[in-house]
């Protein structure tokens, strides 16, 4: 992994974390977000931190379909990488 | 703040950025109510998903100094909760807020062919809605906050003529138009021009991934955009709107320093940037025109300063605009510190405004109280600086906040002439104290109702009752609601007390008496109680009973009702005036005159 996919996947799990209201450690534990407090509200918070985080507007369907933090974060990463212009 | 990781409340209060608003709203909502927070209750009827609204909202109003307890009505039952006036589960709400989207007022379908018939059923919808509106208006004394809705970009850009298009823009903002009639048809109705404030904020009203997955029509930084103005709302109703601006002058007032560049160096008027300036001094009288007491507060030359406030062509504020002048080079914490005592007011109810990051840090940590204002920047953005956040903002402006600025003024004034006298009673006689009590008119119930939510120190019992209330009072057989205007010689203070008492045959019981600190130490309390006393005597009353309910601001008047004459009654905090026979005297040095029958 290059260091600027360690940085993202940093931030995901940070921002991840604050919204979920669990310590990072408990996301690296347990990734798969179902198994958090994860529901539309949380996933919604979580969508408009990440995108005025990054800068990005990301495509809601390949959101929405993401199971587990690591998701997340490909799906991030990929859009930094090869943005859709939305 | 309890929670370490929540912003400061002024942060949240002048936030504009939704994801820190909505992250500490939801970390707020887990806390334990704050017991030095004024409590609210609000109750959000919705069209749509309320989703990040609720969080959003939470922050705004623990910003103002507020802590919500918000009911969210179930999804789908807008108009059912509406129309029957419930709007919480549990007890009477103090706001109710209407989060509405076009979903109400366009139908699932219209023909670009048929505009007119949009129009009708558009206008049809508002009718509905107004007449929701009144039916829950009805059995509430809530006020009820509701907004503007912009037009949205599916309908104006779903039609290919310019001419249809601007005719659908016409009925869109027929409609805003009819939702602002509201707040000018119901005195409870507030409407936000939410529509308006998106023209002018860095948000985009929707978010069409959120709309159609969620039913969610306005992005975040709308919702912020609207929780702000319902806080606004809360706030002036609350009355915890500030009174008071007190202004720096070099780099603030005006640009540069008078010491270093004199009178004629100043940048004032003319082009930019002496026109942020004069535009900002422009915008602080129009701030004064409706109540907002001047201080100027000044590390200067005080015979240079003059010679700015009287001499200088561009100058807006004169040397009569501001109620004190501390002009000197003393610490500026000190200076606000006297000059709120000379107008009998807190440093709490001050707003200050200084381009020093080294006077705002002093006076921040000495008068943790007051709001401090950062006007550094480019000067163009003075007058939003000022003006943004509403932190003068009242519902109804009445006759006694346009003159408060004279009052206050007059009363500095006598502060000085108050230091030529050997005895204070020898100065209250000198003074010339008149009382005029009269029953509440539809003129003086907002003042009534004002003093009611904005007096924390001489408030007898906290009971803050609102306008709707107090009318239906003013109106019922059973009640006696009066107010108090003071004057002297100095000139007339306006309304600066009331009184609620329920009328019961022989009993009467005060149920609050609430007097401006600004008039207390002149016996103008005692005189009411005494003007009281012989009302109920006259209508045949025996006995006069009131409370006094201890809060943490109202220690001044513990006292008050023992010194008025009244015996302490067996329950604590309860005391009883026996009108069988005749009440004491009223102050010698105070002349009631009475203005109707109350």
């Amino acid at each position: 992994m290059t260091t600027s996919a360690v940085a993202t996947a940093t931030t995901v799990a940070e921002i991840l974390a604050g919204v979920l209201d669990e310590p990072a450690a408990a996301l690296r534990e347990q990734p798969i977000l179902a198994a958090h407090d994860w529901d539309s509200i949380t996933s919604l918070e979580a969508l408009a931190h990440l995108e005025a985080h990054f800068d990005m507007s990301l495509d809601l369907t390949a959101f929405n379909a993401a199971r587990t933090v690591d998701d997340l974060t490909a799906l991030v990463h990929e859009h930094r990488n090869h943005p859709t212009g939305d | 703040m309890r929670a370490g990781s929540v912003p400061s409340r002024q942060t949240l209060l002048e936030s504009t950025d939704p994801v820190l608003s909505r992250k500490a709203g939801r970390q707020l909502r887990k806390l334990p109510a704050d017991p030095e927070l004024r409590p609210v209750t609000v109750a959000v009827l919705a069209t749509c998903t309320v989703g990040p609204y609720r969080d959003l909202l939470t922050s705004a109003l623990v910003g103002a100094g507020m802590w919500p307890s918000i009911d969210e009505g179930a999804y789908g039952s807008f108009e059912m909760t509406l129309a029957s006036g419930r709007f919480t589960t549990g007890g009477e709400p103090d706001l109710v807020s209407l989060l509405m989207d076009e979903s109400f007022f366009l139908p699932a379908d219209w023909s670009p062919a048929a505009v007119p018939a949009l129009a009708a059923y558009v206008e049809g919808r508002l009718h509905t809605l107004r007449e929701l509106i009144a039916a829950g208006l009805a059995g509430t004394a809530a006020t009820v906050v509701l907004h503007t809705v912009p037009l949205p970009a599916q309908v104006r850009d779903g039609l290919i003529s310019l001419r249809d298009r601007a005719a659908v823009a016409q009925l869109w903002a027929g409609l805003n138009a009819g939702l602002l009639d509201l707040a000018r048809e119901h005195p409870q109705v507030v409407t936000a021009d939410l529509a308006g404030l998106l023209a002018d904020a860095p948000f985009a009203a929707r978010d069409d991934r959120l709309h159609r997955y969620a039913d969610l029509p306005y992005t975040d930084g709308a919702l912020l955009l609207l929780a702000g103005e319902v806080r606004r709302a809360a706030q002036a109703r609350a009355g915890l709107s500030r009174k008071v601006l007190a202004l720096d002058l070099d780099n603030t007032l005006w640009g540069g320093v008078l010491g270093e560049t004199g009178a004629d160096g100043i940048e004032l008027g003319g082009l930019y940037p002496g026109n942020a300036y004069r535009q900002l001094q422009l915008s602080i009288r129009r701030l004064r025109e409706q109540g907002v007491i001047l201080v100027l507060a000044s590390k200067n030359d005080a015979a240079l300063v003059d010679e700015v406030l009287v001499g200088h062509p561009e100058m807006v504020l004169g040397a009569d605009a501001f109620a004190v002048r501390a002009v000197n080079w003393k610490a500026k914490a000190g200076n606000l510190r006297a000059a709120a005592e000379s107008l009998g007011l807190s440093t709490e109810s001050m707003v200050f405004l200084d381009d020093s990051p080294f006077e705002r840090g002093h006076v921040a940590a000495e008068l943790p109280g007051t709001v401090v204002l950062d006007p550094s920047g480019d000067p163009a953005h003075l007058v939003r600086t000022v003006l943004r956040t509403g932190w003068f903002d009242v519902l109804d402006l009445t006759r006694t906040d346009r003159e408060r600025p004279q009052l206050y003024r007059a009363r500095a004034l006598r502060s000085d002439f108050s230091t030529g006298f050997g005895s204070s009673s020898d100065y209250l006689t000198a003074l010339g104290l008149r009382l005029a009590p009269a029953a509440v008119t539809g003129y003086t119930v907002a003042r009534a109702a004002q003093l009611a939510a904005r007096t924390n120190q001489f408030n007898l019992t906290g009971e803050r009752f609102d306008g709707a209330t107090t009318t239906a009072m003013s109106t019922s057989p059973d009640h006696l609601v009066a107010t108090f205007e003071v004057s002297d010689r100095f000139g007339d203070e306006g309304v600066v007390g009331a009184v609620w008492v329920h009328r019961d045959g022989g009993r009467w019981r005060v149920l609050n008496l609430v007097l401006s600190c600004r008039v207390l130490g002149r016996g103008i309390d005692l005189a009411i109680a005494g003007w009281l006393a012989r009302q109920a005597r006259a209508a045949g009353a025996t006995r006069l009973e009131a409370s006094y309910v201890a809060s943490k601001k109202n220690g001044v008047a513990a006292g008050f009702w023992s010194a008025a004459g009244f015996a302490a009654d067996a329950r604590p905090g309860s005391f009883v005036l026996d009108l069988t026979t005749e009440p004491g005297d009223l102050p010698g040095w105070i002349t009631l005159r009475e203005r109707s029958d109350a």
